[in-house]
């Protein structure tokens, strides 16, 4: 199926826009003219006159001589196949239905009833029950929320999918707060005619879309599902994350095996031998997102840790043990320049405490003899911003290494507000800063086994080789 | 759903070179005497009826005289008249060793896949078990063997890696060929001087 012109369109059609603002095509109206779409916009209501929101209406679709290559359907549940069988006949290329009232409340008639419709006009449908579409870059927002009640995150690279409109704006709000861009958010609910498979094969070619995350609760074409899952991982990371884990199969089982295969861990083994990422919570749905959006891959699991505070150092080693990692050895070489670099009272050996006096100087030290060190992998910098040696020049220095150096860094920097502007400089900047070590940990973790499985899997079937 | 024999089971697995513990179906205590040649054996009652075997007290350990045997046997046979139609399996008796558990399940959505897991009485109380959807890649294998908490257990080296990791592609391959086999059951699997013995096989179509 292909999504492009509902991704891209030149000309939508608001079905069920309003001058009420407390109509949600009101909403949709009001954020397409916010977020400053550049196409035509045609407001639609079988009861309009005149302008809505200063726009001309239409009372009907076939009442637009252009073409309209997406219509937003948000009209009452039960008028909606009718509503999306003229936008067949005027030939509408595609459409977002809204509004819910589906077979998420048991109207399984009225969803077939839309799925051939769908099907007769050959049109990408997404939804029914779901937020659709917001697209920063192109200036798309089909969402129903209002804009002052969601933060809305930038223009960047993550690309995000959810089956549950909640649970999308949740996540849309928190990423905002993240520091890493968004490059779509496809929120697709009941999956009727566009599924979790149509979806991930677009975004798999889709070159804005560096990384993606997503919210799933089932698959619906299991086959196609681990098909589409290894094309995808081969060429991007994908974050994902299971609802409705603890449900119970109803299956009496025959074996152990059956009992112990219940419908989680088999999601949870499709997940893992086609390499995604698996996020336990929504927090680690954003913690792995930001890692996969800046960092380069890792191919090795040996860290360093510098940190200005030597107690976080202890739990950042702990927390690299407890995921499999473990701390870099340091060169002879490396250990003569810091000896040199660094005053007496700092120990040379990793996790490597530079003290709380720490200043720009120090970190700059550190970092430039221990990125050029062939023994480490990756970074673990942890900037205590309490300490009267970190400032703005220490946020500055974790910056200009986390951002030109060609192993993947991560920056440990827990507290207030006053720690929260640095991390917001160094966030925009692409370092992606956690607030506990053991966070920092997870993520390097995930970031080195989606690097071990994609070598693996390129090996195996990136050239052509059948997954046998 | 229905569970085949065990020993069609045995045999159709033994063709692909995944291999259970010597058994044989016994009538008599005689032919089980006859069996064991002097070397410990296990005593089993094979019913359709009968899920959990150790529950029910339908296996006799550890029997090498000939006079247990004969009382091994007169017993299940006593108790295997509620459960007809039966059979008694004498199996010969493994080594301790470490019990792991293989198996295959069939998902309506995805298919077939294949499970390792820590055994015996541990495969409930640990749940540490690795599954991958089929066919598996030996990276897939390695991968399973990998994710086991249990992994220092039941693979300490190399040697005994590839050794699961041999067993697991066997039995993926088994299971995809058998199409109208949808659950697998090598439990327990017994690991003890560098090999494995299957001791308990289940194959559901």
């Amino acid at each position: 199926m292909n999504l492009e012109r509902m991704m891209h369109p030149k000309s939508v059609a608001i079905i069920g826009a309003s001058s009420n603002p407390d109509k949600v095509g009101h909403i949709i109206l009001q954020n397409y003219i916010d977020v400053g779409f550049s196409g035509k916009l045609y407001p639609v209501n079988i009861n309009a006159e005149g302008d809505i929101l200063g726009i001309k209406s239409y009372k009907r679709i076939n009442d637009i001589k252009n073409a309209v290559d997406l219509a937003v359907i948000a009209v009452p549940a039960a008028t909606v196949p009718s509503v999306l069988e003229e936008c067949g006949r005027a030939g509408v290329k595609s459409a977002v239905v809204v509004s819910g009232g589906f077979a998420e409340v048991g109207e399984i008639r009225l969803e077939e009833e839309l799925a051939g419709v769908a099907k007769k006009y050959s049109m990408p449908v997404l939804g029914p029950n779901c937020l659709g579409i917001m697209d920063p870059r192109a200036r798309i927002d089909t969402l129903f929320l209002p804009t002052f009640k969601l933060d809305k995150p930038s223009i960047g690279g993550v690309s995000f999918v959810s089956q549950s409109g909640a649970v999308g704006s949740t996540i849309l709000d928190l990423i905002s707060h993240e520091g890493f861009g968004l490059a779509r958010f496809i929120s697709y609910g009941n999956a009727t005619v566009i599924d979790e498979v149509d979806i991930l094969n677009y975004l798999a070619d889709d070159d804005d879309t560096k990384v993606i995350i997503f919210y799933l609760e089932g698959a619906k074409r299991g086959r196609d599902f681990i098909e589409i899952a290894k094309r995808t991982t081969l060429k991007k990371p994908v974050v994902i994350i299971k609802g409705g884990k603890t449900e119970e199969g109803a299956k009496a089982a025959q074996s152990h095996t059956a009992s112990l295969a219940g419908s989680y861990q088999t999601y949870e083994a499709i997940f893992r031998q086609f390499g995604f990422t698996i996020a336990n919570d929504l927090d680690e749905l954003l913690f792995f997102g930001k890692i996969f959006d800046t960092q380069p891959l890792c191919r090795g699991n040996r860290i360093a840790i510098i940190t200005n505070g030597g107690g976080t150092g202890v739990l950042a080693t702990d927390g690299l043990y407890e995921n499999g990692l473990q701390v870099a050895k340091l060169s002879s070489q490396s250990n003569a320049a810091l000896r040199k670099a660094m005053p007496p009272i700092v120990n040379i050996r990793l996790p490597m405490d530079m003290a709380g006096d720490a200043d720009d100087k120090r970190f700059n030290a550190a970092l430039d003899i221990i990125s050029n060190d062939p023994g480490v992998d990756a970074i673990m910098a942890i900037a205590l911003f309490q300490t009267p040696g970190a400032d703005s020049r220490v946020a500055a220095s974790l910056i200009h290494y986390g951002t030109s150096m060609k192993k993947p860094m991560v920056v440990v920097s827990p507290g207030g507000s006053y720690t929260e502007v640095h991390k917001r400089m160094m966030e925009s900047s692409g370092v992606p800063v956690y607030d506990s070590p053991e966070t920092a940990a997870k993520a390097l973790k995930a970031l080195i086994d989606y690097s071990n499985y994609i070598d693996n899997a390129k090996r195996l079937y990136g050239s052509g080789k059948e997954h046998k | 759903m229905e569970l085949i024999d065990y020993m069609e089971a045995y045999n159709m697995l033994k063709r692909r070179g995944i291999r259970a513990i010597d058994a044989k179906y016994v009538g008599s205590s005689d032919e089980a005497i006859r069996f064991s040649g002097g070397e410990p054996i296990v005593l089993k009652v094979i019913s359709q009826k009968a899920m959990h075997k150790t529950k029910s007290g339908l296996v006799a350990l550890g029997l090498e005289k000939p006079d247990e045997i004969k009382s091994s046997f007169s017993d299940l046979y006593r108790k295997a008249q509620k459960i007809k139609p039966y059979r008694i399996l004498a199996q010969k008796m493994v080594k301790n060793g470490i019990e792991i558990i293989i198996g295959g399940n069939t998902d309506k959505q995805f298919g077939k896949f294949v499970l390792l897991g820590l055994g015996g009485i541990y495969v409930e109380t640990f749940k540490d078990f690795a599954m991958r959807s089929c066919p598996i890649n030996e990276y897939d294998a390695r991968s399973m063997v990998e994710q086991l908490r249990s992994k220092k257990i039941i693979a300490p080296d190399g040697k005994s890696e590839r050794l699961l990791v041999d067993l697991l592609l066997k039995v993926s391959k088994f299971f995809m060929s058998e199409e109208s086999i949808t659950e697998l059951d090598l439990n327990p699997v017994i690991l003890h001087d560098d090999t494995y013995s299957a001791v308990d096989l289940r194959l559901i179509r």
